[in-house]
């Protein structure tokens, strides 16, 4: 699945070259102004989800602890214009960091990253409103970091 | 150029069955709709005029019009709400955290669970993605079965929406619980063509990675004819029942959406058509077998509650005409890619994501999965329409009376299960 | 009609006796009001209603009364004690002195007063004050909206329902209901006769009972879909049941004095007497039970724009036109 030649060129402009099907790896600093860019320039209206997944600290890789943030936003089709199509991008976000809140572009990333702050404990700078969308506010920890363990930790229900 | 039909002049100086449309973005955006002021949700109530004598009202989570376990805290001015604030998690499952825990084979009797009123599309969307992960070419055979099975779920599913409906806007001991019981009597047909087929009425689990469980049973096509050709005359029976000038006062101009906040919060499917914009994945990104038929996507561009009941009338009529349509052509052949599993770690993906979304009856009902080459998925996000429809709650909300709150929640037809997993 | 309208020569024991009557039978009639409107929705529902306790479920609202009796008799904590346990007694007190004046035959009746009509109008729309008693003594937010519904509601639809009254009572002459029946003598029913103003008084009476009695689509205050249960939210047992008995029987006055002042009462082809009214009374009951069963509902505001601007003019209008009917005859 390649993507558009516009969705290229705009990809381009911010300095991505490598575009795979999974979506390419956009800079913390830039993407509020590339989300801009594929809302206002391209036409994607329609936000379809934003998603965390924790990796933790591998030391075959020498990576660190880190959280994988992908956004995925539709654009609508067009009759004899062009079809429907959806563009990947994502972002690493090193555990104790920050990623910047896209809920001024699209407002359904409210919800979205309220979720995935809850789930997985990205924090979204510059959110409006970032609170515990599922768990109840008391919650300890967030559920779907790979060190929370279904087996271990129990909270009965309080 | 006009973009479906009109029932009533929406605004001064248009013609009946003409809609001004605008451009947004290459769309054409209804014009009328895009003069909607948006709402600030985020709206400080302590700096809200002091003079102003609020009263905070929790709607739920024990509420007979909340759909199951929503609570909304509404902030009240007389009856008229200032600031909706939806509060969520009170059917929170966990299933992406018990989708990492699972093996892909087990996870779909898990999601069945999500979607309640549609648990034949939950099956297909997860099963797609693991499909499109391992790349296995579903059997013909397979697709086919799918689509009609997703195709008389949808018109279930909107039975049930408008039973449920009529009981927001009609109430319980009423009119409203006519309409109900109706509707669940053609709603049974359904489940009991589906229990014939599976041998569950609700919870399938009859999809599986790389095709079904379940072949089409002997004469099971004959009793699909007759249950919807039963429903599609029962239709028109409601359509009667339902257009009153009752019905027509409580839903038209109620909770009116604009397409662009629709999109930017992700909502899609009948909601966004009938707010004008024209646009269905079974048409525009064509899955299973939807490619073999042709698809009429029905749109409205009142965007009000009204225009969300016609919408969905039509799409039960148009489904009920696609799965008769597809059942004829049902080719023979195997109905599952994969030998049958024998042991639950059988099947292992190579590390690698994959996205993939349908139509369920609510909108783009997407799965998103990353593997990373063992037999549990990595991640497994489910993308659920019903969640971005609830979003639009704090934007409709402020504004309308309390009984138009209750119309709008009804009209946005969202599964609690499925916005909390 | 008997001599001076009396059965039993003293007033006094007449009054005692026929209010035993009246009221027995009353609650038996709004009992079996309750039964009549399940097996009647059930049928429009394709379900077989209740069948299990007796022939049919005829013994259903015994059963239920039964059960109202020994369920626990909840106060909120929050609640007002004395002005919660007491507006259910005065909600049924309502009605229940507006069956005073109610004939259901000749003579079969506890008083005829000359203000007779007056005073059941009166007394029945008294009942918004307890309602908003309930409403505020509940400390519940959802009581409190529906009470302030209800109240508005009742406020507003009793000057339509008493311009309605008021053109049987124009055509008369006479507030007194055994007059007004009496004036329709001979198949002469005002619902019919004069032709025009008195069916649409019949209609506009008709449709602003339906609103006083909070029947659909007019049940606005107890809106289950929106206000969970209106003012009955905090209501449990017995005193729940007073609340619903008072519901049944306000339907059940309204539509026995659309029979009394619009259908001819208990005259009838054959010979009069209270089968003919109980017969006209239970067929307007049973209107208002299809309408309940198979429309929506409106919502707060569009019941006041439909009062103020539809119904009160023509109400005014009807009792201009019987006016002028009754001095050009």
């Amino acid at each position: 699945m390649a993507f558009s030649e516009d969705i290229v060129r705009l990809c381009e402009r911010f300095g991505l070259t490598e575009l795979p099907d999974e979506g390419p790896v956009v800079e913390r600093k830039d993407v509020v102004a590339f989300a801009h860019a594929l809302k206002d320039e391209l036409g994607f209206f329609f936000f379809v989800y934003c998603v965390a997944t924790h990796y933790p600290a591998d030391e075959k890789t020498e990576q660190p602890d880190r959280t994988l943030v992908t956004y995925r936003v539709r654009r609508l089709p067009i009759p004899g214009v062009r079809p429907t199509e959806t563009f990947p991008f994502r972002l690493w976000v090193p555990t104790g960091d920050t990623t910047p809140s896209l809920t001024s572009v699209w407002a359904g990333a409210d919800w979205q990253e309220r979720e995935q702050f809850d789930l997985v404990g990205t924090v979204f700078e510059g959110h409006p409103d970032l609170r515990r969308l599922m768990m109840p506010e008391d919650w300890p920890g967030h559920p779907l970091r790979r060190e929370y363990a279904i087996e271990t930790q129990h909270f009965p229900w309080r | 150029m006009t973009v479906g039909t009109t029932y009533e002049t929406p605004r001064a100086g248009e013609r009946k069955g003409e809609v001004r449309t605008v451009n947004v973005g290459g769309m054409r955006v209804p014009y009328h709709l895009t003069l909607l002021e948006r709402p600030d949700p985020y709206l400080d109530i302590d700096s809200y005029d002091p003079e102003a004598d609020l009263m905070a009202l929790n709607m739920g989570p024990q509420h007979p019009s909340t759909h199951g376990v929503l609570r909304v805290k509404l902030y009240l001015d007389g009856e008229t709400c200032i600031k909706a604030v939806p509060y969520l998690g009170y059917l929170h499952r966990g299933v992406e955290k018990l989708c990492e825990k699972l093996t892909y084979v087990q996870i779909t009797p898990i999601v069945d669970k999500n979607d309640y009123v549609s648990p034949m599309m939950n099956e297909l969307a997860i099963n797609m993605a693991f499909e499109a992960l391992l790349k296995v070419e579903v059997p013909p055979r397979a697709l086919f079965i799918r689509t009609v099975c997703a195709e008389i779920q949808r018109v279930a599913s909107h039975l049930l929406w408008l039973g449920t409906f009529g009981l927001d806007v009609g109430g319980g001991i009423g009119g409203g619980a006519t309409l109900f019981m109706h509707t669940f009597r053609e709603r049974e047909m359904c489940l009991d063509l589906f229990e014939n087929l599976t041998g569950c009425r609700f919870h399938y689990n009859t999809h599986q990675v790389g095709g079904n469980r379940h072949d089409i049973p002997e004469g099971w096509d004959q009793k699909v004819k007759r249950a919807l050709g039963h429903i599609a005359s029962r239709v028109d029976e409601y359509e009667a029942f339902v257009e009153n000038p009752i019905f027509k006062a409580r839903t038209i101009g109620v909770g009116v959406i604009d397409p662009i906040l629709a999109m930017e919060l992700g909502v899609c499917g009948p909601i966004l058509r009938a707010s004008g914009i024209d646009f269905d994945l079974r048409r525009d990104a064509p899955y299973a077998a939807y490619d073999k038929v042709e698809i009429n996507v029905p749109v409205e561009t009142a965007g009000d509650a009204y225009a969300r009941y016609l919408v969905r009338v039509r799409e039960m009529r148009e489904s009920i005409r696609i799965a008769l349509t597809l059942l004829d052509g049902v080719p023979e052949g195997p109905i599952s890619a994969l030998k049958p599993v024998k042991g639950p770690t059988n099947v292992k993906p190579k590390p690698g994501e994959a996205y993939v979304s349908i139509e369920s009856p609510r909108g783009e009902l997407g799965t998103y999965v990353i593997s990373d080459g063992s037999p549990n998925p990595y991640r497994c996000k489910l993308r659920p329409p019903s969640l971005h429809a609830a979003a639009l709650l704090p934007y409709l909300a402020p504004g309308s009376m309390v009984s138009d709150i209750v119309a709008t929640l009804g009209s946005l037809d969202f599964i609690l299960g499925e916005v909390d997993r | 009609m008997m001599e001076g309208g009396l059965l039993f020569g003293n007033p006094w024991l007449h009054g005692l006796i026929m209010g035993v009557i009246v009221l027995s039978g009353a609650m038996g009639v709004a009992a079996y009001a309750v039964w009549f409107e399940r097996k009647f929705a059930a049928r429009m529902q394709n379900r077989p209603g209740p069948t299990e306790v007796g022939y049919g479920g005829l013994l259903q609202p015994i059963a239920d009364l039964l059960k109202l009796l020994q369920k626990e008799h909840l106060i909120p904590r929050s609640a007002d004690r004395p002005l919660f346990n007491l507006a259910p007694v005065l909600v049924v007190i309502a009605p229940l002195a507006t069956l005073a004046v109610i004939p259901f035959g000749p003579g079969l009746v506890g008083t005829d007063p000359s203000i007779g009509l007056l005073f059941a109008l009166a007394i029945s729309s008294l009942m918004v004050i307890p309602v908003w008693m309930a409403g505020w003594a509940s400390n519940n937010k959802y009581a409190l909206l529906g009470a302030m519904r209800a109240a508005a509601q009742a406020i507003s639809y009793e000057i339509p329902l008493l311009l309605a009254a008021m053109v049987p009572i124009v055509l008369t002459g006479s507030f007194r209901v055994g007059d007004i029946v009496a004036a329709q003598e001979g198949g002469r029913w005002f619902a019919f006769w004069p032709p025009g103003p008195g069916f649409f008084a019949f209609l506009l009476f008709f449709f602003a009972s339906l609103a006083e009695s909070n029947r659909i689509p007019f049940d606005i205050p107890e809106a289950e879909s929106e206000l969970v249960a209106g003012v009955t939210t905090e209501y449990s047992g017995m005193i729940f049941g007073l609340i619903y008995l008072a519901e049944y029987l306000h339907t059940f006055i309204a539509s026995a004095l659309a029979a009394l002042l619009f259908l001819g009462g208990w005259q009838g082809p054959g010979p009069d007497g209270i089968h003919w009214m109980l017969l006209k009374s239970l067929l307007v009951f049973a209107v208002i039970f299809w309408i309940r069963w198979s429309w929506l509902r409106y919502r707060s505001d569009q019941l006041m724009a439909m009062c103020w601007k539809i119904f009160l003019p023509l109400g005014l209008v009807l009792v201009m036109a019987s006016a002028i009917w009754v001095q050009l005859r």
